[in-house]
C-alpha cells in the first residue's frame, strides 16, 4: 500500500499529526544569547529539560523522556568522539546538527514502520563574541533553523511558538541581565502552557508574573548557563532561581 | 558472541565500538630513543594538595625541551602528574579527561574517586605490552577530591608501571629525581617545622620550588627552578573548591617572600 506515492504522503502526514498531538502539552524550553553567555531555561522535574552536551554546548528540549535521552546520548557520543579524535575546539554545533542529528531525525521520521521520535529541541553553542553564538531550533522531522543572537524557543504547538517568538523578540531586546530575562521567559512559558494569547487581550505583566510563580510551584525551574569566558574548558553550569535573584 | 554496544557512560567502550582504541600496544624493535619526563610530586598542605613537576623532557643525554607541563588538570576535581614517556602519558591524560567528562555528562553525575583511580590503573594495565618491552613506561601520580566525605577531602595516589594503585598518606613522588624529593619530604614530615601538611599556600609553593632545585642538583634529567631565567615549575593545587594553577608570576613572588 505505501508503495503508492499518495499513501506514503498520507502516512507521513499522519505521523506528523501524531507527533504534534503527543507533544502539544509539553513544557516549552528557551535559549537566549546574552552579552556574557547563553541562558537555557525549562520547567521540569530536575535534569529533565536542560542538559550539558560538551564544553561550549548545551541542549534543551521537550517530548518523550526516552526519545530525549536517545538524542542527548547521540549528541554527547558524537561530540566526545570528535573531541578525542580531533580536538575539543573542533566540536561544532553546525556540524553536529547538520551532519549528525538532523539526518538521523529525518530518516527516522520517514521510516513509517517504526515509531517516530517525540521531541522538539533547542541546541546552543557559545562563541567568544556576542553575535556569533549558535542557537539551533531542531524539529522532530529533522528540519532546523538557527540564529546567532536573540532568543529561540521550542513549544509543542507551532502557532503558539511563533506568537511567543515574536512577543519575546519585541520584549526581550532590552533585557541583558539574567534575572530580568528569566522573569520574562517564565512569563512567556506560563502564557504558553495556559494557552494565553500574545496578541489579543494578553494578560498583564502582574498576571503573567503571578501566573508563572503559581505554575512553577512544585516544579523545578531548570536554568543552564554557558559562560562566554571562563578559566575552565567546560563552560556549562546549572543555576537556580535563587542564584539569579528571583 | 561479543556485544558491540558500548557500556553506558564508558568512553573506552565507546571508542572500542567505533574502532578507535587509544594506546595501541604494538612496538617495533627499532623503536626510536624515547623522550622521557622526570620529576613530579604531590603533598598535603594546610588547604589541600599541592602537585608539582619540573618542566624538562630528555631523550638519552639530550635535553629535548624545558617547557613541558607534567601536571595536568583532568577535570574540576582531579589532577594527574606524569613521569615516564610523555607520548604515552599525555595520551593517558587525554583519555582520562575525555572519559571523566563523558561519564559526567552522559550519566548526569560525576564519576566517584575510586572509579577515577581505577580508570588510570586500567590504562596502565592496557599499556603493559609497551611497559614490558621497556618503552612507554609511565609511573603517574593522581590526586582527586572525594565528594563522598564532608567536607570533600583530597587524596593522593601513586602507581607502579603494571597498574597497582597505592594511597599516599602524606606525599608521593615519581620520576628520576623522586628519591631526593621523597627523602626531603620524609625528613620534613618527621623532623621539620612546619610539616608540609601544616604549611600555608605561599610556604608550600616555596617549599615545592626548593625541592625541585635540590632534585635538579642530583639528577640531570630534572629541570631546575631559576628565577633569574624565569624558569619555574608547573604547580597546581587541589582544594575543596577545585583546582587552581599557580602561575610563574605567583611562584616568583612566593619564592621571594
Amino acid at each position: 500500500m505505501t508503495e503508492e506515492p499518495y499513501r506514503w504522503l498520507e502516512a507521513i502526514e499522519n505521523r506528523r499529526e501524531y507527533v504534534r498531538e503527543q507533544i502539544k502539552g509539553g513544557s516549552p524550553v528557551f535559549a537566549a544569547s546574552l552579552p556574557d553567555g547563553i541562558l537555557l531555561l525549562g520547567v521540569g522535574t530536575g535534569n529533565s529539560k536542560v542538559f550539558e552536551l560538551f564544553d561550549r554546548h548545551a541542549l534543551a528540549g521537550l517530548g518523550h523522556p526516552a526519545d530525549m535521552e536517545k538524542i542527548r546520548q547521540a549528541a554527547i557520543d558524537a561530540a566526545h568522539l570528535e573531541a578525542f579524535t580531533r580536538a575539543p575546539e573542533d566540536v561544532s554545533l553546525r556540524r553536529l546538527v547538520s551532519f549528525g542529528l538532523s539526518p538521523q531525525l529525518k530518516t527516522h521520521f520517514e521510516q513509517i514502520y517504526s515509531a517516530p521520535y517525540l521531541v522538539e529541541l533547542l541546541l546552543a553553542e557559545v562563541a567568544a563574541e556576542p553575535g556569533h553564538d549558535l542557537l539551533f531550533r531542531l524539529h522532530f522531522d529533522g528540519a532546523f533553523r538557527y540564529e546567532t543572537k536573540g532568543i529561540v524557543l521550542a513549544a509543542g504547538m507551532p502557532d503558539l511558538e511563533k506568537a511567543a517568538q515574536e512577543w519575546l523578540s519585541r520584549n526581550a531586546a532590552e533585557k541583558t541581565e539574567r534575572r530580568d530575562l528569566v522573569d520574562l521567559l517564565l512569563q512567556a512559558w506560563w502564557c504558553l502552557i495556559e494557552y494565553k494569547s500574545f496578541t489579543e487581550n494578553p494578560p498583564s505583566e502582574e498576571e503573567r508574573r503571578a501566573g508563572w510563580r503559581a505554575a512553577a510551584n512544585g516544579k523545578v525551574v531548570e536554568i543552564g548557563w554557558l559562560a562566554r569566558t571562563s578559566l575552565r574548558l567546560a563552560r556549562f553550569e546549572t543555576l537556580t532561581l535563587e542564584q539569579i535573584g528571583l | 558472541m561479543s556485544d558491540p554496544a558500548p557500556i553506558a557512560g564508558d568512553f573506552l567502550s565507546l571508542l572500542a565500538a567505533r574502532q578507535v582504541p587509544p594506546l595501541r600496544g604494538d612496538v617495533s624493535l627499532a623503536a626510536p630513543v624515547q623522550t622521557q619526563a622526570t620529576t613530579v610530586f604531590a603533598f598535603h598542605f594546610a588547604d589541600g594538595i599541592l602537585m608539582a613537576g619540573d618542566r624538562r623532557a630528555t631523550a638519552g643525554n639530550l635535553i629535548v625541551t624545558d617547557r613541558v607541563d607534567k601536571v595536568i588538570e583532568i577535570d574540576a576535581t582531579s589532577l594527574l602528574a606524569i613521569a615516564g614517556v610523555p607520548a604515552t602519558a599525555f595520551e593517558m591524560a587525554r583519555v582520562l579527561q575525555t572519559s571523566f567528562e563523558y561519564y559526567r555528562r552522559s550519566q548526569l553525575q560525576p564519576l566517584s574517586l575510586p572509579a577515577k583511580v581505577r580508570a588510570l590503573a586500567r590504562l596502565l594495565r592496557e599499556n603493559l605490552p609497551l611497559t614490558m618491552q621497556g618503552v612507554g613506561v609511565v609511573m603517574p601520580l593522581f590526586a582527586g577530591l572525594n565528594p563522598a566525605t564532608t567536607p570533600a577531602r583530597a587524596k593522593i595516589y601513586f602507581y607502579d608501571p603494571l597498574g597497582a594503585q597505592f594511597h599516599a598518606v602524606g606525599y608521593a613522588a615519581s620520576g628520576s629525581g623522586s628519591g631526593t624529593i621523597r627523602s626531603i619530604l620524609s625528613f620534613q614530615e618527621r623532623h621539620g617545622g612546619p610539616k608540609p601538611s601544616e604549611m600555608q599556600l605561599p610556604h608550600a609553593v616555596q617549599f615545592a620550588l626548593r625541592l625541585l632545585m635540590v632534585a635538579s642538583e642530583f639528577d640531570s634529567a630534572t629541570g631546575g627552578v631559576n628565577p633569574e631565567t624565569r624558569t619555574f615549575a608547573t604547580i597546581k593545587v587541589l582544594r575543596a573548591g577545585g583546582v587552581e594553577t599557580i602561575e610563574a608570576e605567583q611562584q616568583a613572588e612566593f619564592l621571594r617572600t
